[in-house]
């Protein structure tokens, strides 16, 4: 169905046609009454610098400074394509030519495509490297998220062995209000948690030790917060000889294989 | 009433004319010529298409194709229709809505998705002054800030958006006929603002 219009009815739509912004059918229906109507063309006239001021009153951005290069290449490959067109009325001996100028304009069409298609690639490519760097990061908050897990879990691992066995230790003279309690699972590690230690006395540290029937075996350093707490999941030898006792000594900072200090705290395993 | 227009039109009448020699150029295979248009126009023409698709890689794509049909068609232009200006204007609009079209077309995904992480946000705003004069720019813009919503809405659905009056009237939940008044004041309010500029 075609819908017709009037003069004034027109004349209302060629402001819209002016920016561009008429249906397909209205479009026409201006069109073919402008080439009639002097009245309605010096209206568009007059209307045509607002659909320009429009694109003006925009926020302005520079395009990337590739885009100019893309469409300079572009313009070249179409202008050797276009050299290589032969005149219209072409000598049949010219039909390689011509053929060969046809495959130019095909050429210069996909090279377009082709150019086109590469700043796709390219965009892809830097968005692709993007989501990859997500990835990386996301698998690396995996990671620690694993090792935090890992971390919290291994002392309930200990708590929760069949063969956990709990060691209290008593203050020593050293320390006489420190006390501590040990899990040992022979299988799985030692956790200790440990109150009232004296704060460590520059380059020292207390190092638990498995008192067994030979030689002290060390069971790891531990360092108490700043109000003689501490909490550590030890990883301890699976072949100690069967201790007697849990020892805690004050030795130098690093550790030393064999006890030399004061004992801060023991407990005896039964 | 109509003296801006010639007053206008003479104002521009420097710009305009090299831009139709450019076009001649272009039309002999000048490739610098194509350099020169593009130079002066690309800023425009971009951010028209930015705001219309706003994706940097749609954008370039439809500025590629605007000034690849330039060079191709360039001995078809008629002057007498219209400056090259508002040519380019014509055809990069046409194309970013044509683009904007077969994207409303396509399922929502990962291009909307996409479109979100590429959203421009409105830089200082920044006039190209080429075409009309600044002060012409800065009335047209003040014009449109000054204008209510339920002018604004409509001019910009159909200018930046593509959509038609009753596309408009439907998003809207508007009577058509309140949208094509509406638009119609818009428009000569704008023409008025573009006017006063060189009364």
């Amino acid at each position: 169905m075609t819908t017709t219009y009037d003069h004034d009815a027109l004349r209302e739509l060629v402001a819209l046609h002016a920016i561009g912004a008429l249906s397909p059918s209205e479009r026409d229906a201006v069109d073919a009454h402008l080439a009639t109507c002097a009245e309605c063309a010096a209206e568009l006239r007059a209307f045509a610098p607002v659909g320009m001021a429009l694109a003006q009153a925009l926020p302005q951005v520079d395009p990337p400074s590739s885009l100019r290069t893309a469409i300079l290449d572009v313009a070249r490959h179409d202008r050797h394509a276009r050299l290589g067109r032969p005149a219209a009325k072409v000598p049949v001996a010219y039909a390689p030519w011509l053929a060969a100028a046809a495959m130019l304009v095909l050429a210069a069409g996909t090279t377009f495509y082709a150019m086109s298609l590469q700043r796709r690639i390219q965009s892809l490519e830097s968005e692709l490297q993007e989501a990859r760097s997500r990835i990386d990061e996301g698998e690396r908050r995996v990671q620690v998220a694993l090792r935090s897990a890992a971390a919290a879990e291994a002392p309930l691992g200990v708590l929760t062995a069949p063969d956990v066995r709990r060691i209290d230790l008593a203050g020593q003279p050293a320390a006489p209000s420190a006390s501590a309690r040990a899990f040992w699972s022979r299988s799985r590690g030692l956790v200790i948690t440990a109150s009232n230690l004296p704060a460590l006395p520059a380059g020292r540290i207390y190092q638990l030790w498995f008192v067994t029937a030979q030689a002290p075996v060390s069971a790891g350093l531990l360092t108490p917060d700043g109000r003689g707490g501490l909490t550590a999941t030890l990883t301890t030898p699976s072949d100690v000889p069967n201790p007697v006792a849990l020892a805690v000594t004050l030795e130098p900072e690093g550790g030393v294989p064999s006890p030399t200090g004061d004992k801060y705290l023991v407990g005896l395993a039964n | 009433m109509w003296l801006w227009a010639a007053l206008a039109a003479v104002g521009d009448v420097a710009g305009a004319e090299i831009d139709r020699d450019l076009v001649r150029r272009m039309a002999a295979g000048e490739e610098r010529a194509l350099g020169e248009l593009y130079d002066r126009h690309a800023r425009l023409l971009y951010s028209l298409a930015l705001r219309i698709l706003r994706e940097r890689a749609d954008a370039e794509d439809v500025l590629q194709e605007a000034f690849s049909q330039a060079w191709r068609q360039a001995s078809r232009f008629e002057a007498a229709r219209g400056t090259v200006a508002g040519w380019l204007v014509t055809v990069t609009r046409s194309r970013a809505i044509d683009r904007l079209r077969q994207r409303r077309l396509q399922p929502e995904g990962v291009a909307d998705i996409e479109r979100a992480a590429h959203a421009i946000p409105d830089p200082t705003l920044g006039l190209d002054l080429q075409l009309v004069s600044a002060e012409q720019a800065v009335r047209v813009r003040e014009a449109l800030a000054a204008l209510p919503d339920e002018q604004r809405v409509p001019l910009e659905l159909a200018y930046y958006e593509g959509l038609s009056q009753s596309e408009i009237s439907t998003k809207l939940n508007v009577p058509l006929g309140t949208i094509k008044t509406r638009m119609r004041q818009t428009l000569r309010r704008l023409r008025d603002a573009l006017a006063g500029a060189v009364a």
